[in-house]
C-alpha cells in the first residue's frame, strides 16, 4: 500500500520534473546571459536616453561594412546593387568577408572532419576509444597556442618548410594568409565536425542497413537511402556551428592573417575598448542576426528533414585491415590512409610543434626549465599571483560542474525544441543565442548584469566568483548538448514514446527511460562538448574571477605569456594533458554506447 | 508493423531491467541538478546595501567585491571598515604589473610599502583595466579601489570622453613630484602622476637584416615584407607606432575632418600624411597581426627580422641567455614614441591620504629604480638609483616623440578608424 503511494509520488515528482527543469533553465539563462547581454544591445537604439535607429541606419549604409550591399541600404535599385555585386572589383565589406572566410571554413572543417568520423564510427582498432575521446582537444587550445603551434609548423621557418626543402621539394609561403585562417578554423571545427557525425553515426541502426540489403539494395545504396539520411543531419550540425564559430571569429584571425583580414568581432572588440558601445553593440546585432539565421534555417532543415529511427543496434565496424583484395576493400582504406597523414600535418604537427616549444630553451636546446618555472611558481608564486595547481583544480572543477547543470538544461531544450507547436522557431533561436551572441558582448554584459549586479530597494544584487563562472560556462556549453541530443531525439520513432505513454509512464520518465537511452551517443558526446567549452572559456572567467583563486587553466597560459614561448607552451602542454585525460574519462563513464 | 514490436520491446520490463542500472543513475543525476541548480543561483549572490559604504554590508563569502582583487576572500572580512585596526590600501593595475613570467614589481612593492607603513596593500587587477572603474562609475557602482596605477594618456582621454563626473581626484599633496621629468607630464588637470615610461621602438634581428634608419627607410624594396606590426585598435604597441608615423607625416586632416587644421608632421610635407605612409607600407608587404604576443611569436619564429615593440628588449633577452645580436633596437629617425605610465587617485577613494602616502613612496628613488628594473622600463624621475650597467641593455630614443593629452582628445580614435577603413577596406 505505502509502496503504492510512494510510487505515485514518484510519478507526480516524475510528471512536474520536466516542467521544473524547463522553468529552473529559462531563469538560468534570463539571469547569465538574456540580462547581462541586454544592458549591452540595448545601446545601439537607446542613445543618451533616447529611442534611436540611427545608428543601425549609419552602419547598414556604410560600406566599409557591407560593401555593395550598404549601397542597397542606401536606397539604390537592387538591381545596381546586383551589377555591382557581380563586378570582379565588388567590395565585400567586413561583414561579407567576414561571412566568407567563414563559409571557406566551414567547408574546410566538414571535408577534414567527415574522414575522421567515417574512420571513427565504422573501423575497429587499437586505441580508438581514446582517439574519439581526443578528438575535441584541439578545442580547448587558447588562440594564442594554436597561432604557436600553427607559426612554428607552417612558418616560413617552420617544420613543414624544413621538411619540404629535405625533400628537396620547394617551400611553400603559409603564413598570413586567407588560406592559413581556414586551416587555423579546421583545426578548431573539423574535431567537432567529426564529433558529432560519429555520434550520430554509432547510432544508425544496424537493423535498417540489413532490411535495405536483404531488399536487394547495393552497399551504395543501402548507404545513401539509410545511413546517409541519419548521418546527415549531424554533418550539417556540425557544419552550422562551425559557419557561427568561425564568423565570430577573432584573435586567431589576427594571430595567422593580419589585418587585411579582419573580422566583425575585430571590430566590436576594438569599439568597445574605445567605449564606443553604440557602434559596438550594433555591429554585434548584425553579428548575432546573420549567426542566428544561419543556426535557425539549418534547424528547419533539420526539422523537416528527420529521419524516423527506431532503437540502434550499432552496426558492426570494420577491420582496418582489409578481409580480401578486392578493390570495394581496399579503396576506402587507402583514402583513409592518405587522410591519415593529412590529419596528422594539420592536427599533430602544430601540437607537436606546441609541445617541442615547451621544451626548448632560450639557446635553442632542449630543456625543462620552463616546467621548472611552473613547479616553481607554485611554490613561490605570491597569493595574489595565478600558480598552476589551483588552475589545474578550477578548471577541473568548474568544467565538471558546468557539464553537470549543461547536461540537464540541454536535454530538456532539446526536448521542448523537437515538439511541434507554434512559436517553436523563437524557443530555438532564444535557446541558441548563447552560441551567436559575440563573446565580447557577452564579457561586458556579465560584467554589468552580474558583478555590478541590479539595484533593487536599495539593495544591490550582484553575483560573481566560482559559482557565477561555473554558470556562465554551463550557458555557454548547453547549446551543444542541444544540436548533439535534439536531431536523435527529431528522429525517434514517435509510435516509441506514446506506447511509452500509453502504458502510464510519465513524460520525464519516457525521456530517461526511452529516449535517452536510443540517444545515448548524442548525449555523451554533448557533455564532452559542454566540458570542453568550460575548459577553454576565457572571457566571462576572468570578468566573473573574484581573485586569484578562481582562475582556470586558459587565464594561467595567458598570464605566462611572455617574451619567451616556453612558460606558456608548458602550461599549455599541461592543459593538453589534463583535458585530453578529461575526455576519456567521460567517454568512459558514458559508456560505448547504449540503446536496446 | 516494425514500429508495435519495438514499441513492445521498449515497454518489455525485462529489456529494461537489463539497463535499469545505467538508467538509475542516469535519472539520479537528473534529480539532484535540480536542486544543485537552484542552490547554486543563491550561493552566488551577494547582496550590499547601496549608499554610503563602510557599513557591514558585504553578505556571502567568496562572492564580495568581484573587482579582481586579489585576496582571497574572507581574509580579510571586515578590516577596512574600522578605524582602529589596519588600513587596507586597494591598488588597481594592470595584470602584469604584478604577475608576469619573467619579472613584476607587485610584490616587491607590497611587501616594502608595507614594512614601512602601517597598511596592507592589496591589488586589484580586473580583466577591463582601467575601462572596468570607468564602466564601474557609468554604472552607478561604488570604484572599490583607492588608486590607479598604469594609466597611460589615452586612458585619461578615454575617461573624460565617456564620464561627467570625476573618476580621479586631484593629485594633492606628493613628495618627490619636482623630481618627474617634465616632458612626462602628460595630465593638463594634473590628476596623474607619471611612475615610469617605456618606448615603442623596433626590435630587429641583426642576424637576418640591417633595420633602416628612418620611416622612409622601411619603404625600401630590401625592407620588403620585413616589419610585423599591431593592430592599432587591440594593442598599445601597435597604437603607439602608428601615433608615432602620425606625429612624423601629420594626420592630413583626419581628426578635424576638413575643418580646422590638420596635425602637422615631423617630415614638413604637408601633402603627405600618415595614410599615405601606411599605402606605401602595406604595398611593402607591412604585416599588422593582432596582440604584441602574436607579433613578437611570428617574429621570434623567423617570419620577418623586424617587429614593433619595446626599447627594453634586450634586458629580457640577456636575461634569457639569448644572443643579443638577435634583439637589435632601432629608433627610427632617432625617435622613440614614449608611453609615460601614471598613477592616480580615485574621487571616491576610502584611503585618499593612505593612496597619496603610496604615490610619494613610489616616487622615491631607491622604488623609482626597482619599478624600473622590475617593470623593465624608464623612471619618471631624475633622482632613481639604477645599476651603472642598466642603460647598457635598457635604450633609451636620442628624441622621446608623444602626444599630449589635448592632441589626443578628440583625434585619436577618428586616426584609428581612418586606418583601418583603410587598411582593411575589403
Amino acid at each position: 500500500m505505502s509502496n503504492r503511494r510512494a510510487s505515485s509520488l514518484r510519478d507526480r515528482i516524475e510528471g512536474r520534473l520536466l516542467t521544473a527543469l524547463a522553468v529552473l533553465t529559462s531563469v538560468v539563462l534570463v539571469v547569465a546571459f538574456y540580462y547581462p547581454v541586454g544592458t549591452v544591445l540595448i545601446e545601439a537604439v537607446v542613445v543618451d536616453g533616447a529611442a534611436t535607429l540611427a545608428v543601425f541606419a549609419e552602419l547598414l549604409r556604410d560600406p566599409f561594412y557591407f560593401g555593395e550591399l550598404a549601397r542597397l541600404f542606401a536606397g539604390e535599385s537592387p538591381l545596381a546593387v546586383a551589377r555591382a555585386l557581380l563586378d570582379p572589383d565588388r567590395r565585400l565589406g567586413i561583414v561579407g568577408f567576414t561571412a566568407y572566410q567563414a563559409a571557406l571554413s566551414t567547408v574546410a572543417s566538414v571535408a577534414l572532419g567527415l574522414p575522421a568520423a567515417y574512420l571513427l564510427a565504422r573501423f575497429e582498432f587499437p586505441g580508438r576509444r581514446t582517439l574519439r575521446s581526443l578528438t575535441i582537444v584541439p578545442f580547448v587550445l587558447p588562440s594564442i597556442m594554436v597561432a604557436v603551434g600553427f607559426v612554428a609548423t607552417f612558418g616560413t621557418n617552420g617544420t613543414l618548410n624544413s621538411l619540404l626543402s629535405a625533400l628537396g621539394l620547394p617551400t611553400v609561403d603559409l603564413l598570413f594568409s586567407l588560406p592559413a585562417i581556414v586551416v587555423a578554423h579546421a583545426f578548431y571545427n573539423a574535431p567537432l565536425v567529426a564529433r558529432v557525425t560519429t555520434a550520430a553515426w554509432e547510432s544508425v541502426d544496424a537493423r535498417a542497413v540489413e532490411t535495405a540489403r536483404s531488399l536487394g539494395a547495393g552497399p551504395i545504396r543501402a548507404f545513401y537511402d539509410v545511413v546517409a539520411p541519419q548521418v546527415y543531419p549531424a554533418v550539417l550540425t556540425g557544419a552550422a556551428l562551425t559557419f557561427v564559430f568561425t564568423f565570430g571569429t577573432f584573435p586567431i584571425v589576427l594571430a595567422l592573417g593580419g589585418f587585411e583580414l579582419a573580422t566583425v568581432e575585430v571590430f566590436v572588440y576594438r569599439l568597445v575598448r574605445d567605449l564606443r558601445y553604440a557602434e559596438a553593440a550594433a555591429l554585434a546585432i548584425v553579428e548575432l542576426v546573420i549567426s542566428l539565421g544561419v543556426l535557425l534555417a539549418y534547424l528547419r532543415y533539420e526539422a523537416k528533414n528527420a529521419v524516423s529511427a527506431r532503437g540502434a543496434r550499432p552496426l558492426p565496424r570494420k577491420s582496418l585491415l582489409p578481409s580480401a583484395p578486392t578493390a570495394r576493400e581496399l579503396l576506402p582504406r587507402v583514402g583513409l590512409a592518405a587522410y591519415v597523414v593529412v590529419a596528422a600535418t594539420l592536427f599533430l604537427a602544430p601540437i607537436a610543434s606546441m609541445v617541442l616549444a615547451s621544451v626548448t630553451g632560450g639557446d635553442g636546446a632542449l630543456t625543462l626549465e620552463h616546467y621548472r618555472f611552473l613547479l616553481e611558481r607554485q611554490q613561490t608564486g605570491a597569493a595574489f599571483q595565478v600558480r598552476p595547481w589551483p588552475a589545474i583544480r578550477n578548471s577541473l572543477a568548474f568544467a565538471s560542474a558546468a557539464t553537470l547543470i549543461a547536461l540537464p538544461m540541454g536535454v530538456v531544450v532539446a526536448v521542448l525544441t523537437t515538439r511541434r507547436y507554434r512559436g517553436r522557431t523563437l524557443v530555438d533561436a532564444a535557446a541558441m543565442a548563447p552560441l551567436a551572441v559575440s563573446g565580447i558582448v557577452v564579457g561586458l554584459g556579465l560584467l554589468r548584469g552580474l558583478v555590478f549586479g541590479v539595484e533593487v530597494a536599495g539593495w544591490r544584487i550582484a553575483a560573481s566568483g566560482a559559482v557565477a563562472i561555473v554558470v556562465a560556462h554551463a550557458v555557454a556549453g548547453y547549446p551543444f548538448v542541444v544540436r548533439t541530443v535534439a536531431p536523435g531525439l527529431e528522429g525517434l520513432d514517435r509510435s516509441l514514446i506514446e506506447s511509452a505513454r500509453a502504458l502510464g509512464a510519465s513524460r520525464a520518465r519516457v525521456i530517461r527511460d526511452v529516449e535517452l537511452p536510443l540517444v545515448w551517443p548524442g548525449v555523451v558526446a554533448g557533455a564532452a562538448f559542454a566540458f570542453a567549452i568550460s575548459v577553454g572559456e576565457f572571457t566571462a572567467t576572468v570578468v566573473l574571477a573574484t581573485g586569484a583563486d578562481a582562475y582556470t587553466m586558459p587565464v594561467a597560459i595567458e598570464r605566462f605569456i611572455g617574451r619567451r614561448l616556453g612558460p606558456a607552451t608548458a602550461m599549455g602542454v599541461v592543459l593538453l594533458v589534463v583535458t585530453g585525460l578529461s575526455f576519456v574519462v567521460i567517454d568512459r563513464l558514458g559508456g560505448e554506447s547504449r540503446g536496446l | 508493423m516494425t514500429n508495435a514490436t519495438d514499441a513492445t520491446r521498449a515497454a518489455d520490463p525485462s529489456a529494461r531491467r537489463a539497463e535499469s542500472g545505467s538508467k538509475r543513475s542516469t535519472r539520479r543525476r537528473f534529480l539532484s541538478l535540480g536542486g544543485t541548480a537552484g542552490a547554486l543561483a543563491l550561493a552566488g549572490c551577494s547582496a550590499e546595501r547601496t549608499g554610503d559604504d563602510g557599513g557591514d554590508g558585504s553578505a556571502a563569502d567568496g562572492s564580495g567585491g568581484a573587482d579582481g582583487s586579489n585576496e582571497s576572500a574572507g581574509a580579510d572580512d571586515g578590516s577596512d571598515g574600522g578605524d582602529e585596526e589596519t588600513p587596507t590600501l586597494t591598488v588597481a593595475t594592470y595584470t602584469n604589473f604584478i604577475d608576469a613570467p619573467s619579472v613584476s614589481p607587485g610584490e616587491w612593492l607590497k611587501d616594502e610599502f608595507e614594512s614601512r607603513v602601517d597598511a596592507e596593500l592589496e591589488w586589484a587587477t580586473p580583466d577591463n583595466e582601467l575601462n572596468y572603474y570607468i564602466e564601474r562609475a557609468a554604472s552607478g557602482v561604488a570604484v572599490d579601489a583607492d588608486l590607479y596605477v598604469g594609466l597611460t594618456t589615452e586612458d585619461l582621454v578615454r575617461v573624460d570622453d565617456r564620464l561627467d563626473g570625476d573618476l580621479f581626484a586631484e593629485r594633492g599633496d606628493v613628495d618627490g613630484f619636482d623630481d618627474v621629468r617634465d616632458g612626462l607630464l602628460f595630465d593638463p588637470f594634473d590628476r596623474a602622476v607619471p611612475f615610469d615610461t617605456g618606448y615603442v621602438s623596433l626590435v630587429y634581428d641583426g642576424t637576418a637584416a640591417e633595420a633602416p634608419e628612418t620611416f622612409e627607410g622601411l619603404l625600401a624594396d630590401e625592407h620588403a615584407g620585413a616589419l610585423i606590426a599591431q593592430n592599432p585598435g587591440g594593442s598599445s604597441t601597435g597604437r603607439s607606432f602608428l601615433l608615432h608615423t602620425i606625429h612624423r607625416f601629420g594626420d592630413g586632416g583626419v581628426a578635424s575632418d576638413g575643418e580646422g587644421e590638420a596635425v602637422a608632421g615631423g617630415d614638413g610635407d604637408p601633402d603627405y600624411d600618415y595614410l599615405d605612409y601606411w599605402a606605401e607600407l602595406q604595398a611593402n608587404d607591412v604585416r599588422v597581426l593582432g596582440s604584441w604576443e602574436d607579433a613578437y611569436t611570428a617574429w621570434s619564429n623567423g617570419e620577418a627580422p623586424m617587429v614593433v615593440s619595446y626599447s627594453t628588449d634586450q634586458v629580457f633577452a640577456a636575461d634569457a641567455g639569448e644572443d643579443l645580436e638577435r634583439h637589435q633596437i632601432r629608433f627610427l629617425n632617432d625617435q622613440g614614441y614614449a608611453n609615460p605610465e601614471g598613477m592616480a587617485v580615485f574621487a571616491d577613494a576610502d584611503e585618499p591620504e593612505l593612496a597619496r602616502e603610496f604615490m610619494s613612496f613610489v616616487l622615491e628613488p631607491e622604488v623609482q629604480g626597482e619599478i624600473a628594473q622590475r617593470n623593465v622600463a624608464f623612471p619618471a624621475t631624475d633622482t632613481a638609483t639604477l645599476p651603472d650597467d642598466y642603460a647598457e641593455l635598457a635604450q633609451e630614443p636620442a628624441e622621446p616623440v608623444t602626444f599630449t593629452y589635448d592632441e589626443l582628445r578628440g583625434s585619436v580614435s577618428e586616426w584609428v578608424d581612418a586606418w583601418e577603413r583603410q587598411y582593411a577596406g575589403n
